[in-house]
């Protein structure tokens, strides 16, 4: 006799306008089961997990939790049956503390309260000692009386475990919870993924990485357009066998590329320095140089001023000392329009906030840079034929997975407004890419057709700067490799050069030739 | 639940009418709401809302009126809308309306000389340009300064009221002093904006009839040449853009030159003499689709909704949020400042001290009603011209209170602030259910 699943969803189908995004699915998670849930962007990965925290209802089907059929109307319900999310963007009130955070929504009150019914007190006490146990008993490291504001990603994903376990879940669900994690984070993650597996929570972990898949799975499920195609355990599943299964072809995840030929620079910084939002330095007297023909890959665990650098760049900060040089043009007081149209591309970090207006169409974020230029607009009126062809082309040519150009960019999975943002900055005729964490939360197939396209820009001689937090990415393309670390660029080598363990440890800030921070800033006129 | 509705390809117009099933049903369920106030507090619904449809559009002369009442809040519902587009809380349509209308009054009465469409379009850009500066100032303060444009509109609320009743008041310096009610003089004939009553007369002379009719001409070959345009027909033969534009311009123009010349004979019922329909209602049509035209098909437009939708995402894109800030909150309040103008040059032909008339407060709720769509403010802004001119005889009819129609225009913005409410008891779906739960994260 076998004990039933913790979960099961049989035959679940939902349908937005225009998609079928689950098309039958089934999903079987045993108790105590780390299940890594794979699949192509759009797979519908994630509308499968809403439809278990209750935030979507299913069309058809049936969702079984401990053997008994339930019906989950919204996430409360998913709570009380004992199911918790962690999105990705967490959904944590930063000027709270961790205790506040967690007991929001089920905030216990003081004994003397009772009399006054409503208007009780909050039991901090209560809150703060219960996290503490959970904490100790998970081996979760929280401080529950810390500002949710000043923890890092890590942290905070760890507050929302947390918030998950106060509320006693027993199944869990991580929707790529290690994109935004530095490796040492994601090791960390998994540790606390196998312990809470071992004393019975089940895990549903969704994610692109499948080097992770292999590191904590005991099951693996693929999905592809709406549909389970496979289910299989790491065991007898290969990197390759997996990422063709989620692509539905042969993938290279390994590309081969052809010695650069570096031109003359593009981008030079000459001693920049830059300041974070509280007015401290986050850049220190940065110089660099990217050279057309020339992929320079910066390395860093990220909160290294890495994203302070390239809003510098890009105008959307201003430079506090130093000098910026594109081709000819020194950058002063430039706006980012003026920086653009010197032939910038820039992929952003944070594509949600600042790469797409969400509420608008895919065509129309297509053109968010150049909707004033011709042929988009003839003086101030909008070309809306021009807009439309142009969404034709760039939804085909970069595989953009939509039901029309017309559909709002928010509704469009994770990795295919990515994909949007990458078509417009590439479609643009630029000399200068730069390019911060770009593959975040794509999938294999598309990783692998973003890759070979920087390559190609490459080749045509264009730069490219490439910032990201993904050692093999930055190893896989980089020409040279600058490495960050507490604003300073401690280290550059050339890539054949390069060891991951090397780089490696100049990410930890050991070694390089700028170790220490005594050299004198140069006078700057 | 299992349907696949939602995979059919939705027209056009059904979406259009899914829009607007909401403020529909927001509108009868606060009415219904109403009566059953009344009826509680021992008053009859029936001869009330009786009495409001009769002030409102049955009895003689109430469509006129009631349009009367529209056209403000059509001009202020735009200069309110306008600035939600950006992200920007204009509350003070009231001030700059106020003052539009002391500038056009201004102009009005210390110019003379002029033709009358000339001065007639001099009054009339000044009432915008002053409430453009009126609103423009709160727009700059927020955009360079950061500090908030609720209170600083707010604010100047108070400065255009009290500075109006200073210039007209008793010793004011625009006071009338043949007049012994404190109010400006009236405008000369050249610079009022004439009611449909007056219009056969003005209209007596073929020449001014002639002009009328080569004005509509013209502008209709631009719109309707640029609309084929923009269809994308094909530009040979009789469905070039051109043809069309010629073809339309000379009929409308045509059509025009002979209503003028028929209008005495006609009589109808907009043109009695004691009638106060103005021209000004017809331009807040026109404004309302200009304004959509600015929002949807000019880079402008895309610039100001950008910055309403994602600052951040406009920064990125190299969109100016200081530049679109005030520019936003300029055309906002020139918009408001048209509405004071009209209202002076076609209504009032004067300003009387203590005018205040609350349109400026109202049409933030018609913005709402309206979803901020430039043509949904046409329909809203007649509900609540309706609601404002059908309330005296609603009063005298029924013994009800006429503040009950605050409640009700209350119930209705409560119903669109929180549809939910009506999708709830109509048992309606959202137009896409789950479209407001966009994707988050990575994910
Ligand atoms: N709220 C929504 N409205 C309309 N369509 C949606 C909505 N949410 C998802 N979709 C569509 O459903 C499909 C599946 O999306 P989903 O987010 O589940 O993909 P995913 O597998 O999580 O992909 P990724 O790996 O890119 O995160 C996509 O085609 C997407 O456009
Ligand atoms: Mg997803």
């Amino acid at each position: 006799m076998t004990k039933p699943p913790a979960l099961e969803a049989r035959g679940i189908t939902k349908a937005f306008p225009g998609v079928l995004a689950n098309d039958h699915v089934d999903l079987r998670l045993a108790q105590g089961e780390i299940h890594a849930l794979l699949g192509e962007n759009g797979a519908g990965k994630t509308t499968l997990m809403n439809i278990l925290y209750g935030l979507y209802q299913q069309d058809e089907g049936q969702v079984f939790i401990g053997g008994q059929e339930v019906d989950i109307h919204s996430p409360n319900e998913a709570i009380a049956h004992g199911i918790g999310m962690v999105h990705q963007h967490f959904m944590l009130i930063p000027v709270m503390t961790v205790a506040e955070n967690i007991m929001l929504g089920v905030e216990p009150r003081t004994a003397r309260s009772r009399w006054l019914g409503f208007i009780g007190q909050l039991d901090y006490r209560r809150v703060e000692s219960r996290v503490r146990e959970l904490s100790s008993q998970h081996s979760l490291e929280v401080d529950p009386t810390a500002l949710v504001q000043t923890l890092s990603v890590g942290a905070q994903q760890r507050v929302e475990i947390m918030k998950a376990l106060y509320r006693q879940a027993r199944i869990l669900i991580l929707d790529e919870p290690t994109a935004v994690l530095t490796p040492q984070e994601s090791e960390e993650l998994f540790q606390i993924m196998r312990s809470l597996a071992e004393r019975g929570t089940s895990i549903i972990f969704i994610t692109h990485k499948l080097k992770e898949v292999f590191a904590v799975a005991d099951r693996i499920t693929v999905m592809r357009n709406g549909q389970v195609v496979g289910s299989t355990t790491p065991e007898q599943a290969t990197e390759q066998q997996l990422a063709s299964m989620m692509v539905g072809r042969e993938v290279l995840l390994r590309l081969s590329k052809a010695p650069a030929h570096p031109k003359e620079a593009v981008l030079s910084l000459e001693n920049l320095s830059v300041n974070d939002d509280r007015g401290q330095k986050a850049v220190r007297e940065v110089t660099l140089r990217v050279r057309a023909g020339e992929i320079l890959g910066i390395a860093g665990v990220q909160g290294n001023g890495q994203t302070e650098l390239v809003e510098a760049l890009t105008g959307l900060r201003p430079i506090a000392l130093g000098q910026v040089r594109i081709g000819e043009k020194t950058l002063k007081e430039t706006s980012p329009r003026q920086i653009m149209e010197q032939g910038v591309g820039h992929i952003p970090e944070d594509r949600q906030k600042r790469g797409l207006v969400l509420r608008y169409s895919v065509e129309d974020n297509l053109v968010l840079c150049t909707y004033y230029q011709r042929p988009f607009a003839k003086g101030l009126i909008i070309q809306h034929e021009a807009i439309e062809e142009n969404a034709r082309r760039l939804i085909e040519e970069f595989d953009i997975r939509t039901p029309s150009a017309r559909t709002p960019a928010g509704t469009l999975s994770g990795g295919n407004q990515q994909k949007v943002i990458v078509a417009r900055e590439l479609s643009r005729p630029i000399k200068l890419l730069i390019a911060a964490q770009p593959t975040r939360g794509l999938d294999v197939g598309s990783i692998e057709f973003l890759h070979r396209r920087l390559i190609e820009q490459r080749d045509a001689g264009y730069a490219v700067l490439l910032v990201s937090a993904e050692l093999d990415e930055i190893l896989a393309l980089s020409d040279r490799i600058a490495v960050m670390y507490k604003g300073e660029i401690i280290d550059t080598l050339p890539a054949e050069q390069a060891t991951r363990e090397e780089i490696g440890l100049l990410m930890a800030g050991v070694g390089g030739h700028k170790t220490s921070p005594a050299r004198q800033p140069v006078e700057v006129n | 639940m299992s349907n696949h509705n939602d995979f059919e390809k939705t027209s056009p117009w059904g979406l259009f009418l899914q829009q607007l099933i909401v403020p529909a049903l927001a509108v009868v369920t606060a009415l219904v709401l109403g009566a059953i106030i009344m009826w509680a507090t021992g008053n009859d619904p029936l001869v009330a809302y009786r009495g409001l449809l009769d002030g409102a559009f049955l009895k003689k002369r109430a469509l006129s009126e009631t349009l009367v009442a529209t056209t403000p809040y059509i001009f202020l519902g735009l200069a309110v809308a306008f600035g939600f587009k950006c992200g920007l809380f204009n509350i003070g349509a009231e001030g700059q309306f106020y003052i539009g209308q002391l500038a056009a009054v201004w102009v009005g009465y210390n110019v003379h000389g002029l033709p009358a469409i000339l001065h007639l379009t001099l009054a009339l850009g000044a009432a915008i340009v002053a409430g453009a500066i009126w609103s423009g100032i709160p727009g700059y303060l927020r955009a360079k300064l950061g500090s908030h444009e609720v209170i600083n509109t707010i604010m100047m609320n108070y400065i255009a009221i009290y500075l109006a009743d200073y210039l007209v008041g008793l010793s004011g310096p625009m006071r009338d002093p043949a007049s012994s009610a404190p109010q400006t003089p009236a405008v000369d004939a050249s610079a009022q904006l004439p009611r449909l009553s007056e219009l056969p007369a003005l209209m007596a002379s073929p020449v001014t009839r002639f002009t009328a009719a080569l004005l509509v001409a013209v502008f209709a070959f631009i719109v309707v040449r640029w609309w084929w345009q923009q269809r994308g027909n094909s530009l040979r033969g009789w469905r070039n853009p051109w043809v069309v534009g010629l073809i339309s311009a000379g009929g409308l123009g045509l059509i025009t030159y002979v209503f003028l010349s028929s209008l005495n004979r006609i009589g109808g019922p907009f043109t009695d003499r004691a009638d106060r329909l103005h021209l000004g209602f017809f331009l807040a049509i026109l404004v309302a689709v200009l304004v959509w035209w600015i929002l949807e098909k000019t880079t402008l437009g895309f610039e100001v909704r950008t910055v309403g939708a994602s600052p951040e995402a406009a920064e990125y894109a190299g969109i100016s949020i200081v530049r679109n800030f005030v520019l936003a909150m300029a055309i906002s309040g020139g918009l408001a400042g048209l509405a004071g103008g009209v209202e002076v040059l076609g209504l009032e032909r004067n300003v009387k001290s203590f005018f205040s008339a609350g349109y400026g407060f109202d049409s933030i709720a018609v913005a709402l009603l309206a979803n901020n769509n430039p043509l949904g403010i046409i329909p809203a802004g007649f509900l609540f011209g309706a609601l404002r001119n059908g309330a005296d005889l609603m009063e005298l009819r029924a013994g009800v209170s006429k503040q009950i129609i605050l409640v009700v225009q209350a119930l209705v913005l409560m119903f669109i602030a929180a549809p939910v409410i009506i999708r709830k008891l109509y048992r309606i779906r959202a137009i896409r259910e789950e479209g407001v739960q966009l994707t988050r994260g990575w994910g």
